[in-house]
């Protein structure tokens, strides 16, 4: 879901980088001193856990994991996520350089989305409530992620209406997959240890 | 699963390796920006040359640089295609009903060049330098104190992680597991993510304790400092010329 560095127009790229900047510098003075060290070892955690494949048909795909991370780091979510992207660009050279405004964006808005939604769950009571709504979430973070993507590029040319297409049918089967490992895991976690949720 | 190893060549000896990681990257940054800017092919492929010729001078293996190009050249390759293939145009090849346009072609060709060239000009600017100093760099160029910090714990966390993660999957393997596109995969992938949550959690329990215990208040106290000497400057403007002339040759050609 990552865009490469000279495919969006200009405004949109430093576009991208505006709202990053207002975003992140909201975020950082709703976290603690004392969250520094947790938000880093939960980010490094996130960067490995995106490693894993699964395997999808004959092909494979990596887990995108930004739903997961809304609803375990909250408002530091967005931080995280910006962090992790800007390592994979200069590590792994994963995503382009100017483009991780965007990338940070399109990812951090769907990671909050899912981080806003999950706080519902406290008011509703129904049977499989846990892995419905780590479900729900895994789901927002890829389509809200996935309609922010659509927007940037079809702002940057309408000549990518063809690849927007592709990339929301591309993403249909990542979608459930998503899902199912954030509701999955949000079982395990309520189970293990629920203070780890938000 | 590998571990990052971009700084692997940091040791090296050249005039990349010897400059102030600040004006570096400085620099380097308005190359970047002034090739992604560029809208003409021919201008483009000038950059191309020259980030080329920057990454034979860094003296990094061009071994390990091809291995780091396998995402890009992916991505861009897809593109490159659907590029030609969407764009509409003059028509210069037909298969049934996909059609390859001229302007697709060229749209498609101009966003892989840039794309190359801005990957490639990672390993001279950040390649050249321990990974850690990089980041202290950072904090240089006036880049939030916190984030510099979350990115230096990230980065040193993830080499933990990693071994982590691969331990977990050795176990799963030993016990039979095989990864399939079924419930039960995703179901166990579930568990185990969930399982290395839980360990981190715990894990930035005890380290904060015992950064805490060593004095720490969210200020970081690093033993090195940088000086920016006549020749980090005169490099630093060198490779800002570099950008100048392409800026130029666009607005000229």
């Amino acid at each position: 879901m990552h865009v490469a560095d000279g495919v969006l127009a200009t405004q949109v790229w430093v576009g991208g980088y505006v709202a990053t900047g207002a975003i992140t510098a909201f975020c950082l003075r709703r976290i603690a001193p004392e969250q520094i060290p947790k938000i880093s070892i939960m980010t490094a955690a996130f960067f490995v856990a995106s490693l894993i494949h699964v395997p999808l048909g004959p092909t494979s795909v990596h887990l995108i994991l930004n739903g997961l991370c809304g609803i375990i780091l909250g408002w530091g979510a967005y931080i995280s996520i910006l962090v992790g992207l800007t390592l994979q660009a200069l590590l792994f050279q994963h995503g382009g350089l100017t483009t991780i405004g965007v990338n940070a964006f399109n990812m951090g808005v769907g990671a909050l989305a899912a981080f806003g939604f999950f706080k519902l769950r406290g008011k509703i009571s129904i049977r499989h409530r846990d892995f419905l709504f780590g479900f729900l979430a895994g789901v927002i973070g890829v389509v809200v992620g996935l309609i922010s993507l659509s927007i940037c590029l079809l702002t940057s040319g309408e000549e990518f209406l063809g690849v927007v297409k592709l990339a929301l049918v591309a993403h249909l089967p990542i979608m459930a997959i998503e899902g199912l490992v954030a509701g999955f895991a949000t079982i395990f976690l309520m189970k293990v240890k629920p203070e780890v949720l938000r | 699963m590998h571990l990052p190893e971009i700084d692997k060549y940091s040791h090296l000896q050249s005039y990349l390796h010897s400059w102030d990681p600040r004006a570096k990257i400085t620099s380097f940054s308005f190359l970047i920006l002034s090739i992604v800017l560029l809208g003409k092919l021919p201008v483009a492929l000038v950059g191309f040359v020259l980030a080329s010729a920057l990454v034979l001078s860094s003296r990094i293996p061009l071994r390990f640089i091809f291995k780091h190009l396998r995402w890009v050249l992916l991505f861009v390759s897809v593109f490159f295609i659907l590029m030609s293939i969407f764009i509409p145009g003059q028509e210069l090849y037909r298969f049934h009903s996909l059609v390859i346009s001229q302007e697709g072609l060229q749209k498609g060709t101009l966003i892989a060049v840039k794309a190359l060239t801005i990957t490639l000009l990672i390993f001279p600017m950040i390649g050249t330098t321990p990974f850690p100093t990089t980041i202290k760099a950072l904090e240089g160029l006036r880049v939030p104190h916190v984030l510099v910090q979350i990115s230096a714990f990230t980065y040193r966390y993830i080499f933990l992680s990693i071994a982590e993660g691969k331990r977990m999957i050795i176990a799963l393997t030993s016990r039979g597991f095989e990864r399939k596109t079924d419930l039960h995969t995703l179901q166990t992938l579930g568990k185990l993510i969930g399982m290395m949550f839980v360990r981190s959690y715990e894990r930035t329990e005890r380290v904060y304790q015992a950064m805490v215990s060593r004095g720490y208040n969210g200020e970081m106290v690093t033993m090195n400092e940088f000086h920016l000497h006549g020749g980090d400057i005169g490099k630093a403007i060198f490779i800002s010329l570099l950008g100048v002339i392409l800026i130029s040759l666009e607005v000229v050609l």
